[in-house]
Formats: structure tokens, sequence, C-alpha cells
């Protein structure tokens, strides 16, 4: 193309289209959303991180990890569709959402198990509480009540059923083995003080001796 | 130790690497979606990691410093396959050699962390981690985008058909597969084609795309032996052009 | 990445008065008493709409924001400065991922958001507006430019709205290796050879007045900022901003010997506040407004990676899968 710019990339970058005009982005062509969840360290629970756009849950799956671990620490993800996520009401000060939780009488048919989310400060993330069993998301919710219901004021739950979810398989745990070695992305690897401070000593003895 | 085999070994893994990382490094910002943007950019990253790796071990066997190995030799110089060096083109291309090259790339891997030669066996199983990722990418875009819209199948149709000479270009054999095999350092090229061709036709197979009889494939080669395309020395010259303003300065 | 001088839409007090008088009560006493708004939660129009415009606006200028620094991806000198730099780069498209995401909970899909960025209809920050000449026009962008930004992210990360501050949490972590990454390149280049010392003054010389511009212009506190200063949509004045940049970093740049080439620039010890020759904003919205040396190039190399991307979304638009807005 004939942009002459200054990147040479952007001097390979084929004619395509007419210049400046849009053919504007296809409705939803961003697919549908994910919600990624990441385990920091071992024995850490996991907890919420952020979305992407994927057309299916393998993809999902494969973009975020990228797209969410890239740095810091990590042994695990996983990832589930947004449409698969069961969420209460949100409560404030101190309303815990259990209040509005009720018992869910026993319902017929087989119990499976769902992961259970919750939000014990407004403004941060959703954090892993445990696993139940029930038979829908409702008594998901319900049994959540009588496991995790402490004194501690709860202000959202989020109820997931397990089968729903894309783990990390066991061979991919090696997937972050390299990560803590990737310094480049880690402020603490650019230390240039003692090249700053030789240079501004130079500079002062240069003042000084009037050089 | 036959260290003429082996860091022949060395050169030649760590100039595709190189190369490659470069290459896919080109996309950063251009992506065909964001989140596809972020996960090309670290699997470029990796690869000048991984490069860079090899070439600190070239270091230790008394080669030069790795910034000066990378960025002053020219293109006669360097070992890579063509594949490595040939421009982006479109996402299609882009995709299908990073599929083709990083499956040989991680059979290539688990071969070597059995190698006699120790830090190389140590560093395999790191770079094998990295590559799980790059496979799994790679492999799961393949299969969608191999299986979805007419466009996206003929592209990659036309891109494998395009890349697979070059792609048999990687296992060019060097002057000492068998001084290498013979003293366990890597298995050879002959092996790991073999294990190659069948990955690919695994993944290929659960696909609508066409895999071109092997019989009718000429290996384009090359590469290995400092012979490549016009591709290679303009991308060298960019590579090195602020490095070049003074290659004694410190940047 | 992204400095602040966001363009605020007119605002029409009165748009307030269709409002519910309670909720918007619970709201604003919400906010007084330091807790986040989260999606599902009651807000006014005129708040959904000033932050999506603002988030949007911070997206877009770190998809933008990739460009001038991309220029240099494929000529870093040495390996260290080529990874940091891909990673850099790629940090600054993660980050639009992340701001569109929540931006997207405010109830604007990504693409509409995109479409709207092409079209010009929607900003990003005015400075990606120009070029990146040298390779130590990227070191600038990488220490100050970021420094900047990470000024304005740190206020804002204090704002009323749970998914964006959550997102400048994560944004303002990872960029901590940006501004370390790009004084550590400065340093080399102050400390390195003449030619190297030239070049960034060169730099410095051409990227002073984007600097100056970055924060936007002055901000007279009016009625129209007043209500988002007090929702906690914008946390900080302009020239506070620029102040406290240029309190942080003005020292630095002179301790390595450079000459900032603004003449005015003094700090009044009375005040403590800093003094300088007033930013060209003549230019400034020139700039904005399209007549910058690169806006076009920018959205055309945005509009020809839609493009040349659109045959992938195409091929994997399934029939399953539905977009809908993300939760948190």
């Amino acid at each position: 193309m004939n942009m002459n710019s200054l990147d040479p990339r952007v001097n390979r970058l084929p004619v395509i289209g007419k210049p400046g005009q849009i053919e504007p982005k296809a409705t939803l062509d961003q697919f549908g959303t994910f919600e990624v969840f990441v385990q920091p360290k071992e024995g850490k629970p996991f907890q919420h991180e952020g979305i992407v756009h994927a057309p299916n849950l393998e993809m999902a799956f494969v973009l975020a990890k990228e797209a969410f671990t890239r740095r810091f620490m990590c042994v695990s993800i996983y990832v589930v569709d947004t449409r698969h996520v069961y969420t209460s009401p949100m409560t404030e000060g101190n309303t815990s959402v259990f209040e509005f939780i009720h018992e869910t009488p026993a319902q017929p048919g087989e119990k499976i198990s769902y992961e259970i989310y919750q939000l014990v400060k407004r403004g941060k993330q959703h954090v892993h509480a445990g696993t139940v069993q029930a038979v829908t998301p409702q008594e998901a919710m319900s049994e959540a009540k009588k496991v995790f219901n402490t004194d501690k004021v709860i202000y959202n739950l989020w109820a997931i059923r397990t089968r729903d979810i894309r783990f990390t398989k066991p061979e991919e745990q090696e997937l972050w083995l390299t990560l803590p070695e990737k310094k480049f992305r880690d402020a603490s690897a650019y230390k240039a003080g003692d090249k700053l401070t030789e240079f501004l000593d130079k500079q002062k003895n240069q003042k000084f001796y009037g050089n | 130790m036959n260290e003429l085999a082996l860091k022949e070994l060395l050169y030649k893994m760590a100039d595709d690497q190189l190369i490659l990382g470069h290459r896919n490094s080109e996309w950063t910002g251009f992506g065909p979606l964001l989140e596809e943007d972020i996960a090309f950019s670290s699997m470029a990253q990796d690869k000048i990691g991984q490069s860079y790796a090899l070439y600190s071990i070239l270091h230790a066997l008394g080669e030069q410093e790795p910034d000066t190995i990378a960025f002053t030799r020219h293109a006669d110089q360097f070992h890579n396959c063509i594949l490595t060096e040939l421009p982006n083109g479109e996402y299609d291309f882009s995709l299908i050699r990073h599929f083709l090259y990083d499956t040989a790339e991680i059979i290539r891997f688990e071969m070597l962390t059995q190698s006699s030669y120790k830090p190389l066996a140590e560093l395999a199983v790191k770079v094998r981690a990295e590559l799980r990722y790059h496979t799994l990418h790679a492999n799961t875009w393949v299969k969608q985008l191999g299986s979805a819209t007419e466009e996206s199948i003929s592209r990659l149709q036309h891109s494998l058909e395009y890349a697979l000479p070059y792609a048999l270009g990687i296992f060019e054999e060097s002057p000492y597969e068998k001084e290498l095999v013979a003293e366990g350092i890597f298995g050879g090229e002959q092996a790991l084609k073999e294990k190659w061709k069948t990955k690919v036709e695994e993944v290929i197979s659960q696909t609508q795309l066409q895999l071109p009889d092997w019989k009718t494939m000429q290996p384009i080669f090359g590469g290995r032996k400092g012979k490549h395309s016009e591709h290679l020395q303009p991308l060298l010259d960019e590579m090195s052009e602020v490095f070049n303003i003074d290659p004694t300065a410190e940047w | 990445m992204y400095g602040g001088g966001n363009t605020f839409e007119g605002i029409k007090t009165d748009s307030l008065a269709q409002e519910d008088p309670i909720k918007l009560a619970e709201f604003e006493a919400r906010i007084e008493r330091g807790e986040k708004i989260e999606p599902t939660d009651w807000m006014p129009q005129l708040y959904r709409k000033q932050l999506i415009r603002m988030i949007e606006q911070h997206a877009h200028s770190e998809i933008i924001g990739a460009l001038p620094e991309g220029t240099w991806i494929t000529r870093a000198p040495g390996f260290k400065r080529k990874l940091s730099l891909m990673a850099k780069v790629q940090d600054e498209v993660g980050h639009g991922q992340l701001l569109y995401s929540a931006a997207e909970t405010l109830g604007k899909s990504r693409e509409e958001m995109i479409n709207d960025l092409i079209s010009g209809k929607s900003k990003y920050s005015n400075i990606f507006n120009y070029p990146a000449f040298t390779w130590a026009d990227s070191c600038f962008i990488s220490w100050l430019v970021d420094a900047g930004a990470i000024v304005n992210q740190l206020a804002n990360a204090k704002g009323s709205y749970g998914p964006y501050c959550r997102a400048l949490d994560r944004i303002c972590a990872e960029e901590s290796f940006h501004l370390k990454y790009g004084h550590h390149c400065v340093i080399y280049l102050a400390t390195g050879t003449k030619k190297q010392r030239e070049m960034f003054q060169e730099a410095l010389n051409r990227w002073w007045a984007p600097m100056m511009h970055f924060f936007g212009p002055s901000d007279k506190i009016s009625a129209h900022t007043e209500v988002l200063m007090k929702w906690k949509v914008k946390m900080s004045s302009n020239d506070d901003m620029r102040n406290q940049f240029l309190d942080m970093y003005v020292p630095k740049i002179w301790e390595l010997g450079f000459t900032i080439p603004d003449p005015n620039l003094k700090k009044n010890t009375e005040t403590g506040r800093w003094e300088y020759t007033e930013p060209d904003w003549e230019e400034f919205k020139r700039v904005i407004n399209g007549d910058g040396p690169c806006n076009k190039e920018r959205l055309e190399v945005r509009r020809i990676a839609e493009e040349r991307g659109r045959w992938v979304r195409e091929a994997l638009k399934a029939p399953k899968a539905a977009y809908v807005t993300p939760l948190a």
C-alpha cells in the first residue's frame, strides 16, 4: 500500500478495500462471551479474571491463556460460556446475598456438581468458594448458603455447572512452566541504577574540575 | 562429543526460532482479532527467547555473544530453513506455517529431552512446555478454519499446498546426521520427519483440507546450507538497522 | 496507555431530571461511601453514557497506541530490547481487550466501538497521531508517554465503576514494567555515545509538545465536569495530572542532562506548581479533529487489520455462540 510509513511492517500491508472507506464490522463478529478463571498458585482458589470473545469453549481456552496468564503467577485456568454462569442478586452495605437465597425444597432428578463463586467485597473479583451437589442452579445456591454462609457478608454468588467448564487438562499443566522465567515482562528486570549513578558521578566530577 | 555436529544443530535450530519469531512479531497490532493478536505475539516472544537460549549455549561453547551472532551475520551465514523466512502473507499462510513448523518443533524438542548433551536436554524440557501451547493453538485454529467456510477452507488449502514443500525443507539433513545419531545428541532429521508426517496427517484428517500425496512433493532445500530466498537479507537488514547505527554501542 | 484529556460530551444537566430521584440518591450515596458500581446496579443514563465514552476512548488509545511503538518492533536492537518491546506492544493490545470488555458491561459491543473508531466517530489519545521517527522516539514513548498514562490511570483506578477499576488495576500492574523498561532504554541512550544522546534529545524535542497536550486542555471546573467528579467518573483535573507528571519526571529528564524545549518551564517554589509555556491548544484541536501527521495512517492501518481479519471472523462465527454482555 502507499502510505509511506515509518513502520516497515505498515509498508508491507496489502492493499485491501478502499482507503478511508469503511466497511463496518459485521454485527457481533466477535462471537460469544466466555468468562475466564485463573488459579494463581497451587492450593489457592481460582478467581475470576475477565472475559474473552471466542466462537466456542475450546477456542476460548486457547485465547484466554495468553490474554490473562502471560505474566505473574499461574498454575491453571478454566473458561466457561457466560450464559452458563448463574448469578444471584447483588447486595450492598451489610446485607448479605444469603438473605435473598431461600431454601429450595428437594428437587427431583440427578444431582450434579456446581462450582460456587462469591464476591466478598464490592469492586473486587469473584473467588471460588467450593463445590456443591444440586439438581438445579437454584438448589446449588441454596446448598451454597448451607455450606458457605459464615458471618462474613457476601454480596453476590455465581453457580457454574462443573461439566460446562473447560478445565486445564493434566498434560497441559506444563503450559506455565517457564512463566516465572519470562523476566522481560517484569519491572524488576530493568535495573539501570548503577549505570545512572556512574553517569551522574562523572557529571559531578566534570563540573567540579571544570572539565 | 562431536562439537562441530552439535554446533551445526544448535545454529540451525536457533536461526529457525529467531527468524520465525521475527516474522510472527510482525503481526503484533495487526491480528485478525484482539485475543489472537495477543496469543500470536506471545508465541513470537517464546521463539525469540528460545533462540536466545540456544545462542547462549553456543556462546558457552566458544561462539560469539548472542546479540553478535543474531544481529551481525549475513544471510548466507544463517542456517534456518527457508520456510521460516518467507513473508507473512495473509493470516492463512502464517497459521499454516505455524502449524507445520511447530508440529515439527515439539517432536524435535521431545526427542532432544533425551539428548546426551545435557545443557540441550535440560533446555528441551522447557522449550517443549512452551511448544505445548504453540501446538494446542495451531491445532485448534487449523481444525476450526479448516472446517468452516468455503473461503477459509480454500485459503488454508492453498497455503498448505504452497507451504508443504518448504516445510519438508525443515528436515534437510546436516552433514553430521550420522554423528548426531551415533552420539545420542539428536535422533536425526529422518526420524523426526516420519513422526511429523503422522502428526500432520492426524490433524489435517480432522478438517476438510486435503493433504497432497507426500510422494508428489518436492522438498525445497538450501536454507540449512546458507542458500536462502531473496526474503532473508532484507529481513536481516531491517532487524539490525538500529544495532548497526553503532554496533559497539550499548542499546 | 492513555492520557486523559477525555473529551466529555456536553452535559445537559436537565437530563438528570428524568431520573428517579430516590434511585439517584441511593446511587450517589453508594459512590459517596466509596463503594463500586457494578454492571447490574441501577445507574443514571448520563453516567452510563459518559463512562462508555471514556472507557471506549481509553481502549482505542491502547490499540492505536500499539502502532507508533510497533514501528520499531522489527528493528529493536538486540535480544533484550526486542523481547521487551514485543511484550510491551502486546500489552497495549491486551489492555485494549480488557478495556473493551469493561465498556461492554455497560451495553456497547466491541464491534460497535471499533466501527466508531474506524469511522472517526470516536476519539483516541491525540499523542498517537505523531510519528516515531527513530528508535529514541520509541524510548520516549515507552518511558514518558507511559508515565503520563500511569498518572491518569492510577487516578481513574480509584473511580466508581467496578469493571473499569478492575481492568485498570491489572493494567497499572502490567505497565509498571513499561515505565521501567522505557527509563532503562533512555538511561542507555543518555549514558551512551554522542550519537545516542543526540537521538534522544531530538526525540525529546519532537515529543514535548504532544506530551504537554497529553493531559488535555486546562479544565475550568464547571457544572459539567462537577457532576462527573462527584460520580467519580473523572478523578482528577487535567492540570493537576499535568502538574503531577511534570513533578515526577522533569527532574529525571534533567538529571540525564537533556534539555526540555521550553525556556519557561520551572517549578514555582511558592505555589509548588509547575509553570510552562501554554501549549498550543489550536494545534491540539486540529490534530484531534483529524489533521495530525499520522491520523490517516493510524486509522487506515486499523481499517486494514479489520479487513484482513474479516474472513477469519466470518469463518469462526458459530451459530451456537451468542454474544452476551460480560458479567463483571
